[in-house]
């Protein structure tokens, strides 16, 4: 469905500047959200520890960021970081297997953990009198995870499920895979991080106590702890629990680096649980913060999010080609894609929707955006980012991120710097080189008829 | 970029809502599946953690109440932390109100509000939105007793986010031209919701329990859209938007005597005395316990949705209701999860929830699982409505749900929109002024008989409707076994 990606936009950096507005409107002075106070340090075991105390409500959130995604996988084990994510819960040394659901839940607070291609992510929300319960677990599993045959089984079915669940059961699911798989040549953002059923079925044992010793190590994790607490009592407490835990040699690098693509790539998926054509678009971007990963994030803004953007006054309210629409840029730790989505309006044609589409980026690259438009865009990573901040949960696996990815827990407050320094040139330099056919894909999804079962071919 | 979670997201935020007890599951029943049996994996707990036994008591900040002269309630609730502001506003009698030919008519008229206004076109709106970097929204939500208008942004933006709130809310234009693009969206959005596995669940499950309409609607229909015209949503905007109806919530970094001033300098103009209650039809007789599978092919899953009729929001019965509904299946720490997940490997996640409204609402139990062990998985679904009905709830399992709940208000005070909206519910449903002060008092006053008396009440296995949405031709013959089966469509057309 084509607003599907936009809820992944939130990890995206928010921003905040001056701001100028439509012409009608009147700007009613600059904001800016103060720094956060980041007390950041390391164990001997090469844990990294960033402290923020935040007195506002008697809460904290503890985030566990792992230096390891999908993009460590090999060929044959793909899918393997997010079910060993799942692994993670099924008890350690002094915790059993859903125990700890039971603690965090029955004692006020929230959790949840999280793989994606660059990072895992494990994390929990507190009343603040729960210091030790959170700083526990989090030790206890990066200790000794206690991993059997039974509970190994259990969660390869429950990850299968959730493939199921979010992708073979639902409409352009294989289309959502498909764009990242025709997009990138190195197989580390190729593949799936959910992972093929094949490689889910043939993950052994001896590979989850592999990976705990190669990843799960101080040395390759970053502890925030965002929330209500004294910032050297919380460091005493983080030194009693996670002190003692040893480190482990660095895992090797993965190389992210791509090759020049030459020529368009597309693909026509027909999809029986389709009810609507979709059309999924991918181009090609930088890294994330790097500016022109920033100018990117700026131009999905006014291209597609938001009732005023450009593909949804022309494409939906003028032209009425589409019924929906969206776009947001990853900002990954390697060459990242900007995505565009839409889905046609009743009786269009996928072709015509698709020419609706290649005439607004045309329009893009011939004008260029407006200075009004660049403003706008801003405006709304800031509404974003004041958001973000309201949540010390949000804050945590922020910072955390931002360390595993580019090593620098302070882009929580000089993001804003970097968004607001993209200047119009710059947006739409970033706009001529990146949005071009050569370095795009493009999958269309048609409805086949029920009973069908799913088949693709390359188009050419 | 994909990134994927241990638990679904959406679920774990309403956990935070409020929070439940777990159990360690005894084993259950294996069930004559269609798979080759996997070991199961047993919860433990092993009590090594150090959790602090003091529960956290917070009180429930209190927005100030005020009536304005043409009847608008207003609720204010100060929050300093960031310059934001946050309007809420709730208008009854909302989608129940929709005419039994017209299903929708309240959300067609909650979604043109943006679409112009006697001052604004839809292009102008939507463009001021976005340069302020504000939020507007508006939605009338199938099976609600309100429709509600949101607004958002910077604090020092107030005044002109409440001249748009209330241009939208009291102005709107309604004009044919846009009416005739709204409706292309719809249809859209109709077709995409009939692929949705959970949608179809939903939708077949409050018609079987409820019958007719208003209360059996989850959607507009290919009809209702093609039929609506500008007049009609003239009518309702006329009929229902009142001040006597609505009741305007805000949070923010202000002052509450100064937004005061600003709210009825916006809204003060505003007239129309409240409407009685609405009245509904009064609900069919339950029927007997059955079986309603929605055919889906091409699906690799079933979709289970196991429940009953619920409660009014008013009902004493509440507090039981929801300390039930929390042991059974109210996270990933209650006994649906660690059943059907944590032990089978059966399902992502299996669940439970209840809708209180000011109509008897419904309760029930859900969770997608692969349409192999959609035999077992009804099997323990049963196995575990039985035991929460037929034995009493631990002692132990009982201590941790009160305190659960209790200690659960420190999350919520970091979202102060979460707050109001927890005071907005008091107001529209008419609940005690002093509702939250006293509601951690009243969950733990529900011992183990209440709780029992609520599962036989509401897990009424003689009238429990079940909806499985799947491929037919697999899981037809398995759902004979556990009761009458009828087979529909997607849209409800009978398949049999």
């Amino acid at each position: 469905m084509a607003a599907k990606r936009l809820w992944k936009a939130a990890l995206v950096p928010g921003l905040l500047c001056c701001m100028g507005l439509g012409a009608a409107l009147t700007w009613a002075g600059t904001v800016r959200v103060p720094d956060l106070d980041l007390h950041d340090s390391r164990l001997d075991n090469g844990l990294r520890v960033i402290l923020v105390p935040d007195h506002s409500a008697p809460v904290y959130s503890i985030n566990m960021a792992y230096n390891v995604g999908s993009r460590n996988e090999r060929p044959g084990r793909t899918g393997f970081a997010h079910l060993f994510e799942h692994m993670m819960f099924e008890g350690s040394a002094n915790v059993g297997k859903g125990e700890h659901f039971i603690l965090v839940l029955n004692n006020g607070g929230g959790m949840n953990g999280t793989t994606n291609e660059d990072r895992t992510v494990y994390f929990e929300e507190l009343p603040k009198n729960q210091l030790d319960l959170g700083l526990f677990l989090e030790s206890d599993r990066m200790q000794a995870l206690n991993i059997t045959q039974a509970n190994f089984e259990n969660q390869r079915k429950t990850v299968q499920e959730e493939r199921r669940q979010s992708i073979d059961n639902q409409p352009y699911g294989r289309a959502e895979l498909d764009v990242d798989n025709l997009s990138y040549d190195n197989f580390a953002y190729k593949h799936s991080t959910i992972g093929s059923m094949s490689d889910l079925d043939a993950a052994t044992l001896q590979d989850v106590k592999d990976f705990f010793r190669t990843y799960y190590a101080p040395n390759n994790a970053v502890l925030t702890l965002v929330g209500d607490f004294d910032p050297d009592e919380a460091l005493a407490k983080v030194k009693k629990y996670f002190g003692s835990i040893p480190s482990q040699p660095a895992p090797l690098k993965v190389d992210l680096a791509e090759d020049a693509h030459y020529g368009e790539r597309r693909e026509i998926i027909y999809d029986p649980l389709a009810r609507l054509p979709e059309i999924d678009i991918a181009y090609h971007i930088p890294p994330g913060n790097t500016p022109d990963n920033y100018a990117a994030q700026e131009l999905a803004v006014i291209l597609a999010q938001g009732q005023s953007s450009r593909f949804y006054q022309h494409l939906v309210k003028e032209k009425q080609l589409a019924s929906q629409v969206s776009a947001v840029a990853d900002a990954r730790i390697g060459p990242s894609l900007l995505y565009l989505s839409a889905n046609p309006a009743p009786g269009v044609k996928a072709e015509d929707l698709e020419k609706g589409i290649d005439d607004e980026i045309a329009a893009v690259l011939k004008d260029g955006v407006t200075s009004d438009e660049l403003a706008k865009a801003k405006t709304q990573l800031l509404r974003r980012f004041i958001d973000q901040r309201r949540s010390s949960l949000r804050t945590a696996i922020l910072i955390g991120q931002y360390t595993v990815y580019f090593n620098d827990p302070t882009l929580i407050n000089t993001i804003q710097d970097k968004q607001e320094a993209v200047t119009l040139d710059q947006a739409n330099a970033t706009a001529r080189k990146y949005l071009v056919p050569d370095q795009r894909t493009v999958v269309t999804t048609l409805p086949a008829p029920p009973d069908a079962t799913a088949s693709a071919k390359p188009a050419r | 970029m994909k990134t994927l979670g241990l638990i679904s997201r959406l679920t774990w935020q309403a956990v935070l809502a409020f929070v439940v007890v777990a159990f360690v599951a005894p084993l259950a029943p294996t069930a004559t599946g269609q798979e080759k049996a996997v070991p199961l994996s047993k919860v433990e707990r092993l009590d090594r953690a150090p959790v602090n036994k003091e529960v956290l008591r917070v009180k429930l900040p209190r927005p100030v109440a005020v009536k304005l002269k043409n009847g608008l309630t207003l609720l204010l609730l100060e929050n300093h932390k960031l310059p934001t502001v946050a309007f809420s506003l709730w208008i009854r009698p909302g989608q129940l109100a929709d005419p039994s030919d017209l299903p929708g008519l309240a959300s067609f008229t909650a979604g043109m509000l943006r679409e112009g206004t006697e001052r604004r076109t839809s292009a102008q709106i939507a463009n001021e939105i976005d340069s302020l970097g504000a939020t507007l929204s508006a939605a009338a939500a199938f099976g609600s007793s309100y429709l509600s208008v949101d607004a958002s942004g910077l604090i020092s933006d107030a005044p002109q986010i409440l001249d748009l709130l209330s241009d939208v809310a009291l102005h709107p234009s309604f004009s044919p031209n846009e009416l005739a693009q709204y409706k292309q969206r719809e249809e859209a959005s109709l077709e995409q919701r009939l692929s949705n596995p959970g949608f179809l669940a939903r939708q077949a499950f409050r018609r079987v329990l409820y019958g007719d309409a208003p209360l059996s609607i989850t959607s507009p229909t290919k009809e209702s859209i093609e039929k609506v015209t500008a007049d009609d949503l003239k009518k309702f905007h006329s009929e229902h938007f009142r001040p006597g109806n609505s009741i305007l919530g805000v949070t923010g970094d202000f002052k509450t005597a100064e937004m005061q001033a600003l709210i009825e300098k916006y809204f003060g103009a505003w007239a129309g005395a409240a409407e009685p209650p609405l009245k509904l039809p009064s609900s069919a007789t339950p029927q007997a316990a059955k079986i309603t599978l929605v055919d889906r092919p091409s699906s690799v899953q079933t979709f289970i949705i196991g429940g009953d009729r619920g409660i009014r929001r008013t009902d004493p019965d509440y507090y039981a209701l929801t300390v039930m509904n929390r042991v059974i299946g109210g996270g990933p720490q209650a006994r649906l999860f660690l059943n059907l997940r944590e032990e089978h490997s059966y399902t992502y996640g299996a669940y439970s929830n209840f809708n209180a409204e000011s109509y008897p609402g419904d309760w029930f139990a859900s969770a997608a699982v692969r349409t192999p062990v959609t035999d077992g998985s009804m099997t323990q679904f049963l196995y575990e409505f039985k035991r929460i009905r037929d034995e009493a709830v631990p002692q132990g399992e009982l201590d941790e749900a009160h305190r659960a709940i209790v200690a659960g208000f420190a999350l919520s005070l970091e979202q102060p929109a979460q707050v109001l909206t927890s005071w907005l519910t008091v107001q529209h449903f008419g609940l005690p002024a002093d509702y939250w002060d006293s509601y951690p008092d009243h969950i733990s006053a529900i011992d183990a008989a209440a709780v029992q008396a609520a599962a036989k009440k509401y897990v009424d296995l003689d009238h429990l409707q079940w909806v499985c949405v799947g491929d037919r031709k697999q899981i037809q013959d398995v759902l004979a076994k556990y009761g009458t089966v009828a087979v529909v469509d997607a849209n409800g057309k009978s398949e049999n």
